[in-house]
């Protein structure tokens, strides 16, 4: 008797368990729109990196792509995050298998995924965010961003300003600057590579220190190395880093050090750092996933191709000064501007390596 | 150059990363004295965390204000730390599981379980919005009290160093001097060992083997609770899913290189914050030097390896952990 009480309150709570871990892991919820058309209906879905929705950065901001392209084309969307790698493969064949397409791809570690999966697919098509293929399948399109042409006028702007005390009491005339990168990783490298280019483009005898997290969710981490580089003497930092970065911007919101954002204008999304927020390094993922649906619904979808998004293509761009328009000299501002212009009109490269 | 690397920031920073890491493996060191073997330390953190952040977000916008909301986050923190280690306790102790499964179960439950809340609350996965204030530096003295020459360079040092943490650091030190106290002055202490050594000699001589082990299970869950309240309201304010990235187990390995003592584990933490702390001062300089930042990275987990391989010499376990006991 007594063992088989035992014996019940065992397998209650592994249901238990089973129970809350599955609802944990369910799947982002579907969101369907009502028909605006009479053909059929376009259905497009994303799968998610592991950072998942709610990071704040990339996947967040595909999300935002397909909503846009369901509100504007009537288009069907669905989303599948990943809880860990072993999950991409997986979420990919199950939106090929329900009739999905483009599926887009978010994150450069799903390249081999995409690889595969698009092959035993050959009808469906595949659009791989941050993803470069050496040879693209006739049904991939690699959708890349030039990360480091918005970083060498973030660097520009960082250059110029480590000098000019008189923008922000926090800025100490020692000329240096600090970079914060979650893993040392190619798409990593390009934002650091563009922006020292560009900080050494205008302030050669700056130092720009970085130092790397090894991890794209560590807070805690990414607020130590925030308040080893401020105590360094950075009183500008630029991290490139996930939620790391949000450590840092604590750090730097504690110790007294402006920072700029990174992927999206983080003067909106993180509210409580307005007040060290210069700029953000923003790069328009949800304008590439639109644009690919927008050239799918047009019968132009750009497959077997990698497309690069840049300055010129408003794929990647400097955010607005904010609360720091009014502190920011015109003579720096302009000397951004003709940078931007530089690069578009193809007057500047950005390296896109330190190498 | 050797005084980018070598400054009083070095030694602080170690102990900032040290604390939440101690914290969870002096937990881990009552939970198996007494004969429990905890890998739902992380879990347990996890969770702490996130409900520490959930009460200080919902309770700064009332009356209160910020400031006693996150004394009550911290309060939260631990209460939910001990309320989760009850899971562990009842299908360790009563239902007689394999413990290392049940730490398992729960470590993957926490990260499930915060997760879930979190969409359900925010709305949204990801991170928490940030505290309006996270726990408050304890002393505040001025840096230049000393003013400059060698007094000032040594105020500098004493100030970083001792004054210039939160309350939660101050804390662990305290509770790893009233740990070792505890467990080796006080009869609770020897009967709490007794528990993990031979739980049927102590049963004979009349102690309570479940309500002991019950009650180190809770303490660990407290702790670790603690711990996790460091990270989320004293160190970066907000909450992000599994935001303690493997703490739990580095706190674990802790405690075995500590053998199993509540002052071993402080300082076997210490040794790996203070790893953790020179890996990022040598990047800072390592521009010089071209070494690539991995190798930096990897120098604390080396150091784990290296020394959990027996350095230290054979650390001998609890005769009775991980073994239920069945009354007869």
């Amino acid at each position: 008797m007594k063992k088989n009480v035992r014996t019940f309150l065992v397998a209650l709570m592994v249901f238990a368990m089973v129970a809350v871990v599955v609802a944990g892991c369910a799947p982002a919820p579907t969101t369907t729109s009502t028909p605006t058309t009479a053909k059929p209906k376009l259905k497009t879905a994303m799968v998610t990196d592991v950072g998942g929705l709610g990071d704040k950065s990339f996947n967040d901001l595909s999300y935002e792509g397909l909503k846009r392209a369901q509100k504007d084309f009537g288009v069907e969307i669905k989303v599948l995050e990943s809880k860990e790698q072993a999950d991409y493969e997986r979420n990919l064949t199950n939106l090929a298998n329900a009739g999905y397409s483009p599926i887009f791809a978010v994150g450069f570690l799903m390249t081999d995924a995409v690889s595969k999966v698009s092959t035993t697919f050959p009808k469906t098509q595949f659009g791989g965010i941050d993803e470069f293929f050496d040879k693209a399948p006739a049904n991939a399109a690699g959708l890349v961003f030039k990360e480091q042409e918005a970083s060498y006028l973030a660097g520009v702007l960082a250059g110029l300003a480590v000098k000019d005390t008189t923008i922000d009491p926090k800025i100490k005339n020692n000329n240096t600057i600090g970079f914060v990168g979650g893993l040392d990783v190619p798409v990593i490298e390009r934002f650091r590579a563009g922006f020292v280019q560009g900080v050494k483009s205008v302030n050669p005898d700056a130092k720009v220190v970085a130092v790397y997290a090894g991890s794209f969710n560590d807070q805690a981490k990414g607020k130590e190395l925030g308040l080893s580089l401020i105590n360094q003497g950075a009183s500008i930092i630029f991290p490139v880093a996930g939620a790391t970065g949000l450590g840092t911007i604590q750090a730097a919101k504690e110790k007294g050090a402006l920072i700029i954002g990174v992927d999206q204008d983080q003067f909106l999304s993180v509210p409580d750092a307005k007040d060290i927020m210069l700029t953000s390094v923003v790069k328009r993922v949800d304008e590439a996933v639109y644009q690919t649906i927008k050239n799918e619904l047009d019968g132009k979808f750009a497959g077997g191709t990698n497309t690069s998004f840049g300055l010129k293509e408003g794929g990647v761009a400097l955010a607005p000064y904010h609360n720091f328009d009014s502190k920011i000299p015109q003579s720096i501002k302009d000397k951004v501007d003709a940078a931007k212009k530089a690069i578009i009109d193809g007057k500047v490269t950005v390296k896109d390596s330190l190498k | 150059m050797l005084s980018d690397v070598l400054n009083p920031d070095l030694f602080a920073s170690a102990i900032r990363v040290a604390t939440p890491l101690a914290l969870a493996a002096i937990g881990g060191t009552i939970c198996e004295r007494s004969g429990v073997v905890n890998i739902a330390l992380e879990g347990m953190m996890l969770v702490g965390a996130f409900f520490g952040t959930a009460a200080t977000l919902a309770l700064q916008g009332t009356s209160i204000g910020p400031l006693a909301a996150v004394w009550i986050g911290l309060a939260t923190a631990v209460a939910t730390g001990a309320l989760f280690s009850l899971i562990h306790a009842f299908a360790s102790i009563d239902l007689r599981m394999e413990q290392v499964v049940s730490g398992t179960a729960l470590n993957i439950l926490a990260l499930g379980l915060t997760g879930f809340l979190m969409e359900s609350f925010y709305g949204h996965p990801g991170s928490t919005d940030a505290v309006r204030e996270t726990l408050p530096q304890v002393f505040n003295f001025p840096v230049a009290a000393a003013g400059s020459g060698l007094l000032g360079t040594v105020w500098t040092w004493i100030n970083t160093l001792l004054f210039s943490h939160s309350p939660i650091a101050y804390m662990a030190i305290a509770i790893a001097v009233i740990g070792q106290w505890a467990l080796y002055r006080t009869r609770w202490g020897v009967r709490l060992r007794a528990l993990g050594e031979h739980p049927r000699a102590a049963d004979t001589v009349g102690i309570n083997v479940r309500r002991g082990r019950y009650a180190a299970v809770v303490i660990s869950g407290a702790l670790a609770g603690l711990a996790g309240a460091n990270l989320a309201l004293e160190q970066v304010g907000t909450f992000t899913e599994n935001m303690t990235n493997g703490r739990g187990f580095i706190a674990l390995a802790a405690n075995i290189f500590g053998r199993w003592t509540p002052v071993g584990s402080y300082l076997a933490s210490l040794l790996f914050g203070f790893t953790d702390a020179l890996q990022i001062k040598l990047q800072l300089v390592s521009s010089a030097i071209k070494v690539p930042p991995q190798f930096f990275l990897m120098l604390p987990y080396v150091l784990t390896v290296v020394v959990l391989a027996g350095v230290m010499g054979r650390a001998v376990a609890p005769a009775a952990v991980g073994k239920p006991y069945e009354k007869e």
